[in-house]
């Protein structure tokens, strides 16, 4: 059976885990390609005019693997953390294709995986569930899921030692190490869509910087920080941008050298939590430069070009200022 | 301790009952006005959804009036609205407003701050018959004053003399203000209904119906959704909003829940299998209902990039081909001009009318 992943949103964290665990139950696995230019406009076609700019792109990966496959694999992704939630979008994705498309409702596997009352027990439920399109046998689920968390873990940690999902999913060649370092905060789906983001990485590692993301930073290090705000917000993904902006604003780490955050003009929660994670870093003293990058369907190469450019000869002069501040006041 | 709170439609009316009677000193922010949106619009995050920047504006034009302490609810997700609280105390911190920020958060936050932020919120106590007393005469103000707006809609397009209309409204909403005891509101209840049943009405022959869903917030408050409601029952439309307050305390509450609510969701499920945050269900299968109830159309209110109804609005296009149902959708922020909103109401109304006529014509030739 061909099942089909669409290559958008959170594709980019789950990839590993998502691929194993339906290769390990039997299915052949489509995943769409790389997000161009004929994806961008059949997405943008169908979509509400509002909605995000990465939900149109993954509705557009959906229309490209619609009649290629026999299952599209759509799961909803209420929480993959306690206490916590998706953003409403993501949490109604095998509706919105359902309604925009006209897809019925056997051909998706739209299996709901909710962490946020129960945990550990509704993720495994929700794999149980979504085993149950390919067998009746729990056993062989369960293993398979086994398997799958261990692709899983592989993944994470190769994230966690620098690489990009590009280099892992499509074995691009990684961008050359840098002493100097750029943290690079944003959704996963963002910062890893090459194609949306006009290159960013490659732009900002040309400029001699390393980028940081948060996908490379420790889960339990992102988290102390986050519980030293008074009310963390209630979306996983932008708490673990919220826990890897403060961890380096507080840990002051001498290669890092500013922020830059990637949001998209739609997005909801990046609309207060950018607010959020700008007044915090102001309110630090010997804070860091942020940048806050807006990427939507009529975002142009040479604008954001121009801002990375201008932000990071601002970085370098502000820096160099700062140090012969303190060397001065030091040998003085 | 000086509170002040945000507007939401005649929430100002039933919690000046309340509060007075709590022996807590309340400030009431002053009506919203373009001044109040200017201010939230010059202080709130730019994207950051409409009600947010109006009711930071409530927030700082109460405190220019001298209000030191803050109300303001919380939430738990998935929609924005849950993290309104610390993005607007941060944002009044940095201006320099020495302020205390109580935010009533859902029990899961903590089980002590809920206490203890009920507990300013109440005066001191939480559960004192007292309180209790108050607090059920602010539920029935609450809900007077929603019944009106319920009758004010429906009338509008029927009653030969509209302006008598809002004048027994509006002057019965004013009495309401002012109420300290069950009698006096029993009598005013009673009065205005009577008032309202003496008016004179035309004779109108088959009026449209609008049903209006959305967004609690900017389906609700007409100072900042232009009062659509309005220019629909002028245009002869009778008119219904599905959107209450009353509705979602009952919901939030712990041990009510709102049959209506219940309802929509069930309603709702062929088409969107779960609560997507805010009110996205209950447009989904409020839209449903008035398509069921033989409603000509449906004007569809929300904050512009409203995540929970940007979602409805996707789902709504296929719910609108099912039942035949015309779907007005009116995304409201700054930017929004009047002229342009009333064109396409105007435009909106008169497509229903045109529909129902051609209805009304094929009913007779079969």
């Amino acid at each position: 059976m061909k099942v089909g992943i669409p290559r958008g949103l959170l594709f980019y964290r789950f990839y590993a885990l998502w691929k194993t665990f339906l290769e390990e139950l039997g299915a052949e696995v489509v995943v769409s390609p790389p997000t161009n230019k004929v994806i961008i406009q059949q997405g943008l076609t169908y979509a509400v005019e509002e909605i995000c700019f990465p939900a149109k792109v993954f509705l557009g990966h959906v229309l490209y693997l619609k009649d290629r496959v026999d299952l599209l694999f759509i799961p909803r992704l209420v929480s993959f953390h306690k206490r916590e939630y998706n953003c409403p979008k993501i949490l109604s994705l095998p509706d919105l294709v359902r309604n925009l498309f006209g897809v019925e409702e056997e051909r998706i596997i739209g299996d709901e995986i909710n962490m946020r009352e129960e945990g550990i027990r509704g993720w495994r439920r929700g794999f149980l569930n979504i085993g149950k399109h390919f067998t009746t046998k729990e056993s062989k689920i369960m293993k398979a899921l086994e398997q799958a968390e261990k692709a899983h873990r592989d993944y994470q940690n190769n994230l966690k030692k620098g690489m990009l999902p590009e280099n892992l999913i499509d074995h691009k060649a990684p961008l050359l190490p840098r002493e100097k370092k750029i943290v690079l905060l944003g959704h996963t789906y963002l910062l890893s869509d090459s194609y949306i983001n006009m290159n960013i990485t490659k732009k900002v590692n040309d400029l001699n910087y390393s980028v940081i993301t948060p996908d490379m930073v420790e889960e339990t290090k992102k988290r102390y920080y986050l519980s030293t705000i008074s009310k963390p917000s209630f979306w996983t993904i932008s708490n673990e941008i919220i826990g890897t902006a403060l961890y380096y604003l507080k840990e002051k780490k001498p290669e890092v050298r500013g922020f830059i955050h990637l949001v998209s003009f739609e997005c909801g929660p990046d609309s207060l939590v950018g607010e959020l994670i700008e007044r915090l870093l102001k309110r630090e003293e010997r804070s860091l430069p942020y940048l806050r990058l807006e990427i939507d369907e009529h975002t142009g190469e040479a604008g954001l070009i121009t801002r990375l450019e201008a932000f990071v000869d601002m970085m370098e002069w502000r820096y160099s200022h700062l140090e012969s501040h303190v060397s001065s006041s030091t040998s003085s | 301790m000086k509170a002040t709170f945000p507007h939401l439609l005649h929430l100002d009316i039933a919690l000046g009952v309340l509060y007075p009677n709590l022996g807590v000193e309340i400030i009431i922010p002053p009506p919203i006005t373009q001044k109040t949106i200017e201010i939230g619009v010059e202080l709130a995050p730019q994207n950051a959804c409409f009600p947010l920047k109006v009711t930071l504006a409530n927030f700082v034009e109460g405190i220019e009036l001298g209000a030191d302490t803050i109300f303001m609810a919380g939430g738990v997700g998935p929609c924005r609205f849950g993290y309104y609280g610390p993005i607007q105390k941060i944002i009044l911190e940095d201006l320099g407003y020495d302020v205390n920020f109580v935010l009533l958060d859902h029990p899961r936050y903590g089980v002590r701050p809920f206490i203890k932020a009920l507990q300013t919120m109440a005066g001191g106590r939480v559960l004192s018959s007292r309180v209790i007393k108050v607090a059920s005469l602010a539920w029935k103000v609450l809900r007077l004053s929603e019944d009106l707006e319920r009758e004010r809609r429906a009338l509008r397009a029927q009653v030969k003399d509209p302006q008598k209309l809002d004048e027994i409204i509006e002057g019965a909403l004013e009495r309401l203000r002012t109420v300290d005891n069950e009698k006096t509101f029993q009598s005013i209840k009673e009065e205005t209904m009577k008032g309202l049943e003496n008016l004179e009405r035309k004779e109108t022959e088959d009026l449209i119906k609008v049903g209006i869903v959305g967004e609690i917030y900017i389906a609700q408050e007409t100072k900042v959704n232009f009062n659509v409601e309005k220019t629909l029952g002028d245009l002869g439309a009778y008119v219904h909003n599905s959107v209450s307050t009353v509705e979602y305390v009952l919901h939030t509450l712990p041990f009510t829940r709102s049959r209506e609510k219940l309802e929509a969701w069930k309603l709702a499920k062929p088409y969107l299998k779960r609560f997507v945050g805010g009110e996205g269900i209950d447009t989904v299968g409020s839209a449903i209902r008035y398509a069921q109830e033989g409603f000509d159309g449906v004007v569809h209110l929300y904050p512009f990039t409203c995540m929970p109804e940007v979602v409805a609005k996707s789902i709504l296009t296929s719910v609108s081909k099912d039942y035949d149902l015309p779907i007005l959708h009116l995304a409201i922020d700054e930017h929004s001009g009047e002229a342009g909103l009333v064109t396409r109401v105007e435009a909106f109304v008169d497509v229903l009318e045109r529909r129902k006529k051609l209805k009304k014509r094929k009913l007779e030739v079969s």
